[in-house]
């Protein structure tokens, strides 16, 4: 007999008992897509870590958890720890184990997007030396850092000053290069400074957390911040502190009398050696640490690791338990048309080609539910990951792998086996069949 | 040209045969039986040549559907042989299938066809399990013959029992198969279907020369046929 004939027979006994087929399919999808999606989930995780984490390869803040200070800094989650003093960021520019730094400023947001005070070094950031700037300008161009030192820094009431956005604040806030907003304190919706930016440029997309960013001179939060400026603001404000409590106190850490603050450098060291002589620099400091982010990460992933371990339990569980549901309604189906593969077997089918033809349906049902499942467990995870992206760090365009592969092939191939042997359980004893 | 290819089709394998067609020597088939072996049919002689048609008749348990079962190398026998067209149906072992596709037709009592297939579905099936050439042509020609052409393309559960029987008869002598079996063809038909599947039977088979063995209980087939063949119930536990 001809396989396309063996397939027909198939499909058509598929399709008999739709509900059963559908059913299979149903359950056997739904396992794969579970099983695909965590694993897009734990490598979109950790790609969008690893994306993350690049372009900072050492980072010095003030002294705590040292997971606050990577999430606050790579991931703009979570509040600042707090700040240290600007002679410590001008002291690690002129080290001469570093090679570059990056002043960064946080506290003030947007409508939740979070405020990031820098300068033009940030965009001299490379992953690697061949590569081109991590942040680049899709539209517009950078502020402007000189003249406002020159001119606005100089006024006694500052009116307007210039930010660029992340292409995901551009997107979602509907600003555009030329609009004007007023950034607030903290990293929610807290109360609203004076002054007011206007949008001069978007940035390109780093295809991570930074994309949520709004970037503007740390010149300005500085001004902004400072004491000077804000004996103005409170005069307004007094009767709601009684009221708000301690809401601010964290924003205002960076606030101290002594001067400029950062709140973190992003350090690019002169070497890898230099790297570990500056972190040795810093393990017995009392208000700053330095971090390696990659490190850090790592040992964050880790521990998210675990959650993904028991997660991945309850996917083979659910997996084994579809396997079990295709093998019984395999099996019963198969034990309903006994009597049709009698008659086949009268007509002159061999045995052999009646369990190649029961296996074939068990097979193509499993096919249909791990493709279909994989399809799924792709499109869900994609389009949950896009919109989830940016804030968990998840990267959603997770390449295909084998080992995204190996969920619905190790169903399939099981799944396959075992049908063989059903279909061999089934097509026994095929003349008794035809008593009665 | 249709009428031509289910006219003329038969097997020409067997056609200058010296000896008869088939030959049965001391057949006894036994059975387990939690009280010890069961013989469920045993039949010491048989000799048939093509064109014969054989009613076999017999008690309930007298071994009638063993004795199909073991012609068309269902079963094996227990003791004794079975030669058709001259090889020991024994020698036939794993291949019996294949055999069986090119030699034997069978009808049953009912169920005879594939539920999920319509009837010309149901014969080019077996029209390819058979390798019978052009067999669109010959399924439909046998269809149109048998008065269901009308019907081809229905699923048996939409049919009569008669046509349902009909179709089984169409299956069966699709590929001119040289021995053709029936087992209780007409126990589940009123007397006119019956006669009509009968008188097909003996026709169609009688065109293609196939040896026509056909198990009833039913006294008006009996009459029908030239030879009968009685089973009895006697010595049925070996002891």
């Amino acid at each position: 007999m001809k396989l396309r004939t063996k397939l027909f027979i198939a499909l058509r006994h598929l399709r008999s008992r739709m509900f059963q087929t559908f059913s299979v399919v149903a359950v056997v999808a739904f396992s794969v897509g579970l099983a695909v999606a965590l694993f897009l989930a734990a490598q979109g995780l950790r790609l969008g870590l690893v994306r993350a984490v690049e372009p900072f390869e050492l980072i010095v803040g003030a002294k705590g958890s040292p997971y606050q200070l990577l999430l606050n800094t790579v991931f703009l989650q979570d509040a600042p720890i707090g700040n240290i003093d600007w002679e410590d960021y001008t002291a690690l520019s002129d080290d001469a184990r570093v090679s570059s730094v990056v002043p960064l400023g946080f506290g003030d947001s947007y409508k939740g997007y979070p405020v990031v005070g820098t300068d033009s070094s940030l965009l001299k950031v490379r992953v690697r030396p061949s590569d081109p700037p991590w942040l680049k300008i899709k539209e517009g161009r950078w502020f402007r850092e000189e003249e406002l030192e020159k001119e606005e820094l100089k006024k006694e009431k500052f009116e307007e000053f210039e930010a660029v956005l992340g292409i995901q604040v551009a997107d979602r806030s509907g600003l555009r290069v030329g609009d004007s907003f007023r950034t607030s304190h903290g990293i929610v919706a807290g109360d609203e400074h004076d002054e007011e930016y206007r949008v001069v440029g978007i940035a390109e997309t780093v295809q991570g957390p930074w994309d949520r960013a709004i970037f503007v001179p740390l010149e300005v939060l500085h001004r902004i911040h400072s004491p000077h400026n804000h004996e103005s603001e409170h005069e307004h404000e007094d009767e709601d502190e009684n009221e708000n409590g301690h809401e601010h106190e964290h924003e205002h850490e960076h606030e101290h009398e002594s001067g400029k603050e950062v709140t973190a450098v992003l350090v690019h060291p002169a070497s890898y050696a230099d790297a570990y002589r500056l972190a040795v620099s810093y393990q017995n400091d009392g208000e700053k640490q330095l971090i390696f982010p990659a490190q850090t990460a790592i040992r964050l992933f880790s521990l998210i690791g675990q959650g993904e371990a028991f997660l991945s339990i309850v996917v083979y569980a659910v997996a084994g338990c579809a396997l079990l549901t295709t093998l019984l309604v395999l099996y019963w189906s198969g034990a309903a048309r006994s009597r049709e593969r009698a008659l086949l077997h009268v007509l002159g089918l061999s045995r052999g080609t009646l369990i190649f033809i029961s296996w074939l349906e068990g097979t193509i049902t499993l096919l249909a539910g791990a493709l279909l499942g994989e399809l799924a467990g792709r499109a869900g995870a994609y389009g949950a990951f896009s919109i989830l992206g940016s804030a968990t760090a998840i990267h959603p365009a997770v390449p295909l792998t084998l080992q995204e592969c190996l969920a619905p092939l190790v169903l399939l191939t099981v799944g396959s086996l075992s049908s063989l042997a059903v279909a061999w359980s089934d097509n026994r004893d095929l003349t008794d069949r035809l008593r009665g | 040209m249709g009428m031509e290819i289910g006219i003329k089709m038969e097997n020409p394998a067997y056609s200058n045969l010296i000896s008869p067609l088939l030959q049965v020597r001391g057949l006894r088939k036994e059975y387990m039986q939690p009280g010890g072996p069961v013989t469920a049919l045993w039949l010491d002689f048989l000799e048939a040549g093509a064109g014969d048609a054989i009613v076999v008749t017999g008690p309930s348990g007298s071994g009638k559907t063993t004795l199909l079962h073991l012609l068309a190398a269902l079963i094996q026998p227990s003791e004794g042989s079975i030669h058709f067209g001259g090889q020991d149906l024994d020698s036939v072992g794993d291949c019996s299938a294949h055999w069986r596709a090119l030699s034997v037709g069978y009808v049953f009592q009912e169920m005879n066809l594939l539920p999920d297939f319509s009837l010309l579905e149901n014969l080019m099936i077996a029209g390819e399990i058979s390798k019978v050439p052009r067999a669109l042509e010959r399924s439909l020609f046998l269809l149109r013959r048998l008065g269901i052409e009308d019907l081809s393309h229905r699923r048996p559960g939409k049919l009569s029992l008669g046509e349902q029987q009909r179709a089984a008869v169409a299956r069966a002598v699709l590929h001119a198969p040289p021995l053709l079996l029936a087992d209780e063809p007409t126990a589940s038909l009123d007397a006119e279907n019956a006669g009509i599947v009968i008188d097909l039977l003996l026709e169609l088979a009688g065109e293609s020369k196939s040896l026509l063995l056909v198990a009833t209980h039913d006294e008006s087939v009996k009459k029908r046929f030239p030879r009968v063949l009685e089973l009895t119930k006697n010595e049925r536990r070996r002891q």
